[in-house]
């Protein structure tokens, strides 16, 4: 029997908190990309939105809008525009609010750069 | 930057200050509201049951949500137990694109389910990524149920999930609103 618990019926508590130590399995789960506004235009943009299966991509004139909450992690990003894209590590991604969601990232880079 | 800086001591200074008396004292339905979300998180904080509802998911979230009962994430120990029955459950745990044969037991389950309840969207297909609307799918949960929490991933990891969970019964805080995901141009200099 975990010590936890007996501590737990003394004190009264009957839950732990969250995960006192984070988890080493966490650095090897696939995450979302996180976008380098500098490597991107509007081509290298549309490349990106062309290639998700998820539609969690669109363009609205000089920003890319990534819907956090469509993308599946797969990675397509990354190998479609290299540089542009990179797993971004953040796994504790539940919103309150569904607009939480959805990151507008501008597009930095110059035309013909 | 001289000009900012006594606007920002200012500032500092006013959560010191002892707030006007008006302030002090709010509306009876606002500590009414106060108190009942007090209660809530309480009753919730100490135990709550999950009933899961796959919406034509391809059942890669609920092999997710069957980890959080295995020994490395047991979700027992933070008070959360899965139930059969929906009368039982204090939270509906959505996967799926939400196909429209489901309508009907999707309503029913909703309605079994006694208050206050939470319904957390679960999966990338539920929150309206995978799927688009058709004659076969709504294409997100939110077009049929109000959704309060949403839990992104394809499939989302049990430790998604449990976050998800502790940001639904309110204790833990919602960490994806303050993110950008642009990577840092310090970083990307430095290269």
């Amino acid at each position: 029997m975990a010590l936890w618990f007996l501590r737990g019926l003394r004190r009264g508590v009957v839950t732990t908190g969250y995960p006192a130590r984070s988890d080493d399995s966490a650095a090897r789960l696939p995450t979302p990309p996180a976008f380098r506004p500098a490597a991107l235009d509007r081509s290298t943009a549309d490349r990106l939105v062309a290639v998700c299966p998820s539609l969690a991509l669109r363009r609205e004139a000089d920003v890319l809008v990534f819907d956090v909450g469509a993308c599946t992690a797969c990675g397509r990003c990354q190998d479609a525009v290299p540089g542009a894209a990179a797993p971004s590590g953040e796994f504790e991604l539940a919103a309150t609010s569904r607009a939480h969601l959805v990151k507008r990232i501008p597009l930095l880079r110059e035309a013909g750069t | 930057m001289t000009d900012g800086d006594p606007a920002l001591s200012s500032q500092q200074d006013q959560p010191g200050v002892p707030p006007p008396a008006s302030g002090s004292e709010p509306g009876p339905e606002l500590a009414a509201g106060r108190q009942l979300s007090e209660r809530i998180a309480r009753q919730f904080g100490r135990s709550l049951h999950i009933r899961t509802l796959d919406t034509g998911s391809c059942a890669a979230c609920e092999q997710e949500i069957r980890l959080l009962a295995a020994p490395h994430y047991d979700l027992n120990r933070l008070g959360f137990f899965f139930t059969p029955a929906p009368r039982h459950a204090d939270l509906l745990m959505v996967t799926g694109p939400m196909v429209r044969a489901f309508d009907v037991a999707a309503r029913k389950t909703y309605e079994a389910m006694p208050g206050p309840k939470i319904v957390v969207a679960t999966g990338a297909c539920a929150l309206g990524g995978v799927y688009q609307p058709d004659a076969f799918v709504h294409g997100s949960v939110a077009e049929i149920l109000s959704v309060d929490v949403w839990i992104p991933g394809c499939p989302p990891s049990p430790l998604t999930l449990l976050q998800g969970l502790l940001v639904a019964v309110d204790r833990l805080a919602e960490k994806v609103g303050g993110l950008s995901f642009a990577a840092d141009e310090t970083q990307e200099a430095a290269q």
